[in-house]
């Protein structure tokens, strides 16, 4: 017997669809994975040894020992960037034609766009906390201790849910899945205009002015401050309301783009 | 209750490029349990129709009724009654038959239970039992036109909006597909399908509107539009040009393709002594004759001025060879 399905009942159909796709393409899954997992043990490999441990009582001491920790969020930052493929799922989606066979259904407009964020959600969660995992396998360890790692996580999952909202905008008003490829270019000035290898009060010139002004500072700089410097409600507090920001004027952008694209014409 | 009533509906394109009128001004209707053609080339506004018809584009003027229901106004509810399986519909490649009929049972209602049940039923439906657990990207082309199929008749729709269904497949499985349409209408589903196959409409369709350039210009069941154009085809032949051109200023009336003259006529066998005696008079060489009864080619030819060849020559076809 058929019965009227509610909003929640479709989005999780939906969703259990889209992660079957995602399961089976797990190749799909690992550069941006290797990206930041290599960023994490180049970067403590090469400069582990001269901000780490050995400068203590030193100028560069601002890792306070542990340059593990300091560089940790940067690493879970390019995680976060894997929010980025709800809109390549998306945009997937509308290139094949199930979306137009979804449109054609009953179903609400809205499960269909939101599926695919679920499952960026779902892979930010994963991603960031496998580099977590690794992190703690290599000597990460929280100024506040455990609920730390869950502090960076939360932030990196709003993080990268503005990263989901900006590739589902980009994808669906360019309606291809080179649009939504887009959005990873943000990546690069997101991480490098930003106090990734020293604090802010290191950089000079224009980098000190672009990193005021790049919300990720405010996320590596929360991140930071439950993994090297202890609470700092403040700082804490700068770090959330960046991410959730970014994330609230990305996911606006993506529900106008998503409500034209799936105005009829 | 009609299944389908559409009234003179219009489609506009409106870019800051150009205007597109895709559909002029098209009207039909459909009754319950009938197979309907939409016949034409590409082009010819057929899809943007079907499109209308199944909530997916707006109409820009006219009205549409399905099953009594406004399309314009009442979209949601018209969903509930159709089955849709378009040319660009999707596929999920990466999911299997059986996954891709389960997901859209559970969309439509059904329960678990009830999904796993109906699941079993659409596969052995449409053949794709034995290929349920292999991903989609594995299958034919003719297997996923089986599987659109069968996606779009989940839910037991009264109407179903079949939008060039054979389109790219074999003979083989165009037949295969032939006979479930069949099926279909005779367990009392209402089929409205486009084609560019006059051996298509001619096969399937108990009703037929030719459209071209966006406009219905003949509606009728196939009998009705071979009777239409009345009588039989002759067909005269011609090996050299100077005849052809020769025979085209003798018999007037007559409609000129490639190498070919055709000409409507009553009683077409007892008329073809007379029209070879004074093509023979004017010194000019026929290569062959023959008297048919009309086809639904020569319908088409007839009531747009060109032959429809199927899809992959109908742009060519298109050059109108005038009276």
């Amino acid at each position: 017997m058929k019965s009227k399905r509610s909003f929640l009942v479709q989005l999780q159909i939906l969703t259990k669809r889209m992660t079957l796709r995602v399961v089976r393409r797990p190749l799909a899954e690992l550069p941006n994975l290797i990206i930041s997992a290599f960023f994490l043990f180049v970067y403590d490999g090469a400069l582990g040894g001269v901000f780490g441990g050995n400068a203590s009582g030193t100028p560069f001491d601002f890792a306070n020992g542990n340059f593990v920790n300091f560089i940790l969020p940067v690493s879970i930052v390019s995680a976060s960037l894997s929010g980025a493929a709800s809109g390549i799922y998306l945009v997937e989606d509308i290139e094949s034609g199930v979306f137009k066979r979804y449109q054609s259904m009953p179903i609400s407009r809205w499960a269909i766009i939101l599926a695919p964020m679920n499952v960026g959600a779902f892979r930010v969660l994963l991603q960031a906390g496998l580099i977590l995992l690794i992190g703690k396998f290599i000597g990460a360890d929280p100024a506040v201790g455990n609920v730390g790692f869950l502090i960076v996580l939360s932030i990196a999952f709003i993080w990268g849910m503005g990263f989901a909202g900006y590739s589902v905008a980009a994808g669906v008003k360019s309606g291809s899945s080179q649009g939504a490829q887009a959005a990873t270019f943000l990546f690069f000035p997101a991480i490098f205009l930003a106090p990734t290898f020293v604090p802010r009060e290191a950089l000079k010139g224009w980098l000190e002015t672009a990193a005021a002004y790049n919300p990720t500072t405010y996320v590596i700089e929360g991140m930071r401050s439950v993994m090297v410097q202890g609470w700092e409600p403040d700082v804490l507090f700068r770090g959330y309301l960046s991410a959730c920001l970014f994330a609230a004027i990305t996911l606006t952008f993506a529900v106008i783009s998503a409500r034209k694209a799936t105005e009829k014409a | 209750m009609l299944a389908v009533d559409v009234k003179n509906i219009k489609k506009t394109f409106i870019s800051k490029q150009d205007t597109v009128e895709a559909v002029k001004d098209v009207s039909f209707h459909v009754k319950q349990g009938e197979i309907f053609g939409l016949l034409g080339p590409n082009g010819a506004g057929k899809s943007t129709t079907i499109l209308m018809l199944t909530t997916l584009l707006s109409i820009t003027e006219g009205s549409a009724s399905i099953l009594g229901i406004d399309v314009a106004t009442k979209d949601k509810e018209v969903r509930e009654k159709i089955g849709v399986a378009l040319q660009d519909t999707g596929i999920d490649n990466l999911l299997t038959g059986h996954e891709l009929f389960f997901t859209t049972c559970r969309l439509w209602g059904y329960s678990k239970k009830d999904s796993e049940v109906r699941t079993n039923e659409l596969l052995e439906l449409v053949g794709l039992t034995e290929a349920a657990d292999r991903r989609v990207k594995t299958y034919s082309g003719g297997m996923k036109r089986r599987l659109d199929l069968g996606l779009s008749l989940v839910h037991s729709p009264e109407i179903l909006f079949l939008d060039e269904p054979t389109t790219g497949l074999d003979p083989g499985s165009r037949r295969v597909l032939w006979d479930e349409i069949k099926r279909l209408r005779n367990n009392g589903v209402t089929v409205i399908l486009t084609t560019q196959y006059l051996e298509e409409a001619d096969e399937l369709a108990d009703r037929i509107a030719i459209i071209d350039e966006g406009l219905v210009v003949a509606e009728g069941t196939s009998d009705e539009l071979k009777a239409s154009i009345g009588g039989d085809v002759i067909t005269f032949a011609f090996n050299h040009n100077d005849d052809l051109k020769n025979a085209k200023n003798i018999l007037t009336n007559s409609v000129q393709e490639k190498n070919e003259l055709r000409i409507t006529v009553e009683d077409g066998a007892s008329r073809i002594p007379g029209y070879l005696k004074d093509l023979s008079n004017q010194g000019v060489e026929v290569s062959s004759v023959s008297a048919n009864k009309p086809t639904l080619d020569d319908v088409f030819l007839e009531v747009t001025g060109y032959r429809l060849e199927g899809s992959e020559s109908s742009q060519q076809a298109k050059q109108k060879s005038k009276r």
